[in-house]
């Protein structure tokens, strides 16, 4: 058993550590404030390669594993620019997944090197107004025409869709009723971001206010065939091979922004002083603060080892839910914990983890809840019956 | 031009000051716990400035260092920059340098290395700020070396500088090899990308001990070190408040300028 990062790992980590240090906290309390997309933050990763990291050498990335996506996500988050940093990075790393593990050459060789470039920013939408978890009973309907499909229906929660060039979006091509099992019948297509066909209405949010999420409304929009990724009828199961691999990233995002609070938290532990006293020295201050930091990195363990398993082509599906479950709950307690250390001030946008607060809490809600996760480990893992 | 960087790997300077340690029975400052080392940050602009010039003018580039196997951490960075060769220096014998011994073992290793028409350094650590490292190297390979420039170009075989001066800069050329030292003001070192850390994971960084260098046993390490550190120390800051008073400003202002006037301050 080894639990050392290699040292290439190492230095990922130290590099992305670096270049997110160049985005300081005032950055991003600027965007969280205009709402903003972080254009020179997303350049400046993209510049230095970053966005390539899962995407194949052959195809323009570096051809890493989810191990190496994970420790650059973590970082970003653990240098304060929590979701609205990590976000941009994360939508161009695994909406690519299904044209990765199920394009066609053509589409690759089409799509993934301006991807990893960061010349072509993209969407993803399989949520719907009317669906949530339950994906199998979307509205949304791609219909073939010739050499095109034609998409109509709503979407929701569909991220980064005001910058977007491209959308990878799930649609049902044959009826639920005429399919053997309701997970068949649906195609995923990677379509152009075409606004006139497409109308996109932002939702106001809790947080990551720099990244933007929206509700679609699709009329008749036409899709070529070729930008049909993998089989028709596939659809959902060709989502479900990415599914786990976002645990893990989204897992290493709660760590990260929980990790980028606690250091804020121990800073202002230390230095403010009460009573004659810094706050630090008192055990209602401290041990929460040290209970956070051992939870962080017990997620992190997790996250790591669903990581490792995935990369060595093992199962990880109850090691990266259980990632996504502990890291949420360390995350958002972790953030908690140094708001409260903080006392008024952490009320106060001017001390950022008031911030980070609203942001981390959606690591609770998506890309699953941690509900749907206990559901999965007790029917799945610990076999129970299905509670749902 | 092939062109040799030396590298030193120093305790953080981003490290929080509270962690900042020394053993003074030993004479060593120590690296804090959990915070990697460096690159010194001074070499980061040498290793800029040499892979400037190799992308204006061609040629190679070689990153040397003496250290302890960490430092192949430092070299692995220099790779990931775009250095084309590290090369790490260690033996047990070459612990406790000073600046001159370490300035031995480093012209040593040049001149193994053979080939360069360039030799960049640091201007000074951010741990001792001696500057005299590369001083030695150029005495001990006969020389001719500038410090402290702010800029750095080749015209053929012909090295011009701008060393910084007090009031200004004055340019220099110099002919042949040479050793020069980059100052912070020559660039902002790059931040090595993705694609240059995978391509510096596969390369292999040699180590070259006492033996492969073939250094005289006295002149290394502790033994070689013509310098001995007598006491170390982290100096104490005691600060006091003392609030002046008076019934109005100017009396508080008068009262104030009393005070520091008593205490010899003005």
């Amino acid at each position: 058993m080894d639990f050392e990062l290699s040292e290439q790992q190492q230095l990922i980590r130290t590099e992305v550590r670096n270049l997110a240090g160049k985005f300081d906290w005032g950055y991003w309390r600027d965007l969280d404030r205009t709402g903003e997309y972080p254009h020179a933050f997303f350049n400046e990763f993209a510049a230095n390669g970053w966005l390539g990291t899962v995407i194949p050498t052959e195809y323009g990335g570096s051809g890493l594993g989810v191990t190496e996506a994970a420790i650059v996500l973590l970082e970003i988050c653990a240098s304060g620019a929590g979701t609205s940093g990590a976000s941009p990075i994360h939508f161009s790393m695994f909406p690519p997944m299904p044209i990765i593990l199920h394009g066609s050459d053509e589409m690759k060789r089409r799509y993934l090197p301006p991807i990893a470039r960061g010349e072509m920013k993209l969407a993803f939408s399989v949520t719907e107004p009317n669906v949530g978890s339950d994906t199998t009973q979307l509205q949304t309907t791609a219909v073939r025409d010739g050499d095109e499909w034609a998409i109509n229906g709503r979407k929701i929660w569909c991220t980064n869709a005001q910058n977007a060039d491209r959308v990878l979006i799930l649609t049902r091509t044959t009826p639920a009723d005429q399919v053997a099992k309701r997970s068949k019948g649906m195609s995923l297509f990677f379509a152009e971001m075409d606004r006139s066909a497409i109308s996109v209405r932002l939702i106001e949010k809790m947080g990551r206010h720099a990244v933007d999420s929206n509700e679609l409304f699709i009329d008749d929009l036409r899709v070529p065939h070729a930008d049909l990724v993998g089989e028709e009828g596939e659809g959902f199961s060709h989502i479900m091979t990415g599914l786990n691999p976002e645990r893990i990233v989204i897992a290493a995002e709660a760590v990260g922004i929980g990790r980028a609070a606690l250091d804020k938290a121990v800073h202002y532990a230390k230095d403010r002083v009460v009573f004659g006293r810094p706050i630090g020295r008192n055990q209602g201050v401290q041990f929460p603060l040290a209970e956070a930091y051992a939870h962080l990195e017990a997620a992190e363990l997790m996250t790591l080892k669903a990581a490792w398993l995935y990369d060595n082509g093992l199962p990880c599906g109850k090691e990266a839910n259980i990632a996504k479950l502990l890291a949420a709950e360390a995350g958002c307690d972790a953030v908690d914990h140094a708001v409260q250390t903080h006392g008024g001030f952490g009320y106060a946008r001017e001390f950022d983890v008031e911030r980070l607060y609203r942001e981390v809490r959606l690591y609770k809600i998506a890309p699953i809840s941690q509900q749907m996760v206990l559901n999965y480990l007790g029917e799945h893992v610990l076999g129970m019956p299905r509670s749902y | 031009m092939d062109i040799i960087v030396t590298l030193k790997q120093v305790p953080d300077p981003e490290a929080p000051k509270e962690t900042f340690r020394i053993d003074e029975s030993g004479m060593k400052i120590l690296n804090p716990p959990n915070i990697d080392p460096v690159i010194n940050g001074y070499d980061e602009n040498a290793i800029e400035a040499a892979l400037q010039l190799k992308e204006a003018a061609g040629g190679k580039v070689v990153a040397v260092s003496m250290g302890e196997t960490g430092a192949t951490r430092a070299l692995k960075q220099a790779m990931a920059m775009g250095v084309d060769e590290g090369i790490l220096l260690q033996d047990e014998s070459f612990a406790d340098a000073d600046a001159a011994s370490t300035a031995y073992v480093l012209a040593r290793a040049i001149e193994k290395i053979g080939s360069y028409g360039l030799i960049l350094c640091g201007r000074q650590a951010s741990d001792w700020d001696q500057s005299q490292v590369p001083s030695g190297i150029a005495e001990l390979l006969g020389l001719p070396s500038v410090t402290a420039v702010q800029k750095v170009a080749l015209q053929g075989d012909t090295v011009r500088v701008e060393r910084i001066l007090e009031d200004g800069y004055e340019v220099l050329d110099i002919h042949g090899p040479c050793v020069v030292t980059v100052s912070n003001e020559a660039n902002k070192p790059r931040y090595p990308t993705l694609k240059g850390i995978m391509t510096a994971g596969k390369k292999q960084i040699p180590v070259w001990d006492a033996a492969e260098l073939g250094v005289d046993a006295a002149q290394v390490g502790s033994a070689g070190a013509l310098t001995r550190v007598s006491k170390l120390y982290v100096p104490s800051f005691d600060g006091d408040c003392e609030f002046i008073a008076g019934e109005t400003p100017e009396e508080m202002g008068a009262n104030l300028a009393l005070r520091l006037r008593e205490l010899k301050i003005i």
